[in-house]
């Protein structure tokens, strides 16, 4: 068992900055998953944890060891990779066994260590099998096995449902997390799936360009983006942004834009322009109370609730998400508002939170 | 639609291309079968398409141990210490290309290796036409002793061969997927283990296809050998090449027997990796 410190951890590739000075600490037994869209440096800094790729500078503390320039085969890890990377010229058992040869377990020991944990993932069927062989959901249990075969204090997972279909994907997102549920190892898990991230996190890391923009619990950077990347990444359909300007009034705000303005009590927020930004599910259609009149202009159904694109005058529409039994109809004229608390400000320079 | 009129077109395709067979392949059915022919046959008209009492009596002459050496300018038809030092050359010279080849390929392909365009200023080496490296050989081997001698003629054919060595072996390393290697290594692997049960395994076909390749065009390589050597050392092309102007010109059965032995191990090759080769070829091709 054994936490994960990264210390400035650094790595550039001639002359781009892969990963840019982060600081993360993982406590014992945490499931993290690093989540970004691609080229965000979440791989090179798992890859960095694995001991695949040699820091450029920082430190890598596993457990009580610093073991940045530590072999990677020294750092008792696990790690699946996003190709799975079974060998195709050994059958499953030889995959499975493949950890324990290199460690020189006795065979006899191999033999049962190997099947047990073959019947852990369900895959004690296969073991005479080639890879090639294997269905994606079979291939994928059986990278989990050669894993978990040797007991890692730590998991390493790099985008390992990415080549499963979406059935397949919830089902195994479902699996693993039981999995940790049982081992209480740390887990690190590297994906650009929002909804995978969601889901298994214990805490998210969200990382964009080489920098760690926020750090916290699933619900947490969901309902309290650190900066606009973040709101922007999180939620689908994607959170509203509205462009506007901020005044300073006596005893608060208000955020005046265009065919829009609302007045924010008891905030002190400054002057200049910003960005409002407000998920769909907190945009309400409203009769009555401060509100902006607009047109529907597309309805898309989702069976329990519906999104309703709402024409208000602006630049672009609104996205409202409403209740599925709404009576809705393209071309309807209706008012809405925003659900004053669930509202977040930007600086529109710096895309930096501004409101609490 | 196109299939209900007369295949003009395949068929004329067809007939054209088994004429050419047919050109190309004549001379080595006319070798072939005057190998079989006694004496009398070689040069009767009108001409014999099939010996009509095969025998095997111009092998055992070419075949039978003794000399190859000029004798006042004769020379014999032995041709079992040809047979040798081809044997010798081109197999040493094609291991050793094999092997220092593809430790560079793989060393190019994981870490880069010499720098991007390594593999490209390695071709240039084939770009040059023998004949211009050569005459420098020539003077270079005269100054180290390396003329006539084995380890010069291994030498020359290393050189020669480690372009294509490299570029072959490049197509079926970069094969291997380096996540592989990495899950070894993850795994406790040393370096040299994940050579040896990762990334071998998975290219010892390429090696050997490989390996073949390069033994091909060693073995039939007629210039430099001819430049490099005299009397000590004596390859098959050479030997084969000597029989135009000497005395024995019209042995034509010995002369027939000994093309025979050595075109046969060319064509059996390469018949074994013609897939292969169109495999490596084409990847290398798609991926650059």
């Amino acid at each position: 068992m054994a936490g994960i410190r990264l210390e400035r951890l650094g790595k550039v590739f001639g002359a781009t900055r892969a990963v840019d000075g982060i600081d993360l600490t993982i406590p014992d037994g945490e499931f993290v998953v690093l989540v970004g869209p691609s080229g965000c440096g979440k791989t090179t800094t798992l890859n960095m944890i694995a001991g695949l790729e040699v820091p450029t500078s920082g430190d890598i503390w596993i457990g009580d060891d610093r073991v940045t320039d530590w072999e990677p085969g020294d750092r008792s890890l696990g790690m699946v990779f996003q190709s799975l990377a079974l060998f195709p010229h050994m059958t499953v058992f030889d995959n499975i066994a493949f950890p324990l040869r290199v460690k020189r377990v006795a065979p006899a020991e191999i033999e049962r260590r190997v099947r047990a944990v073959g019947d852990t993932v369900h895959v004690g069927h296969l073991l005479a099998k080639r890879p090639a062989t294997l269905s994606g959901g079979e291939a994928q249990r059986v990278a989990l096995a050669r894993t978990l075969v040797v007991e890692p204090s730590v998991f390493l997972m790099d985008e390992p449902l990415s080549s499963l279909d979406a059935k397949l994907r919830v089902e195994m997102r479902t699996e693993i997390k039981r999995l940790h549920g049982t081992l209480r190892s740390t887990f690190v898990y590297v994906t650009h799936d929002q909804a995978e991230a969601m889901t298994m996190a214990d805490r998210i890391v969200v990382m964009h360009q080489g920098r760690i923009q926020q750090v916290g619990r699933p619900l947490e950077v969901y309902g309290n983006p650190a900066n606009r990347f973040v709101a922007g990444f999180f939620g689908v359909p994607a959170m509203n942004f509205v462009e506007g300007e901020l005044h300073a009034e006596s005893g608060g705000a208000r955020f005046v834009a265009q065919a829009l303005g609302l007045s924010l009590p008891g905030q002190r927020l400054g002057s200049g322009p910003a960005v409002l930004g407000v998920r769909p599910e907190h945009v309400r259609l409203v009769s009555a109370g401060e509100s902006w009149p607009a047109a529907v202009s597309l309805i898309e159904p989702l069976g329990d609730a519906t999104l309703v694109f709402l024409d208000y005058g602006g630049p672009s529409s609104l996205v409202a998400k409403v209740d599925a039994e709404e009576k809705l109809a393209v071309g309807d004229r209706r008012s809405f508002t925003f659900r004053r608390d669930r509202i977040v400000l930007f600086d529109a320079a710096t895309g930096g939170r501004l409101s609490t | 639609m196109r299939q209900r009129g007369f295949p003009l077109f395949p068929l004329v395709r067809h007939t054209l291309l088994l004429a050419w067979a047919a050109v190309t392949l004549f001379p080595i059915y006319w070798m072939v079968m005057t190998s079989f022919k006694q004496a009398a046959e070689w040069v009767t008209w009108p001409p014999r398409w099939f010996p009509h009492e095969p025998t095997l009596v111009n092998y055992v002459k070419v075949l039978t141990p003794g000399t190859s050496t000029f004798e006042l300018g004769r020379q014999t038809l032995k041709i079992l210490k040809p047979i040798g030092d081809s044997l010798i050359v081109s197999g040493i010279g094609s291991l050793i290309a094999v092997l220092l080849g593809s430790a560079l390929a793989y060393s190019w392909a994981r870490f880069g290796t010499g720098g991007r365009s390594y593999p490209y200023n390695i071709l240039s080496i084939r770009m040059v036409p023998p004949i211009v490296i050569a005459v420098p050989f020539v003077v270079y081997f005269v100054t180290l002793r390396l003329l006539d001698t084995y380890t010069g003629l291994i030498l020359v054919y290393l050189a020669t061969s480690l372009p294509y060595v490299i570029w072959m072996m490049l197509a079926f390393v970069e094969e291997v997927p380096v996540e592989l290697e990495r899950a070894a290594r993850v795994m406790g692997a040393s370096r040299w283990k994940v050579l040896r049960s990762v990334v071998l395994p998975l290219t010892a076909s390429g090696l050997v296809v490989t390996f073949l390749f390069v033994f091909i065009l060693n073995w039939s390589e007629l210039l430099l050998a001819m430049t490099l050597t005299n009397t000590e050392v004596s390859t098959i092309p050479i030997q084969l090449n000597k029989f135009q102007s000497a005395n024995e010109g019209r042995d034509y059965g010995p002369q027939a027997a000994i093309g025979t032995i050595a075109t046969l191990p060319v064509v059996v090759l390469g018949f074994l990796i013609q897939k292969h080769l169109l495999r490596g070829f084409s990847f290398g091709l798609l991926r650059k």
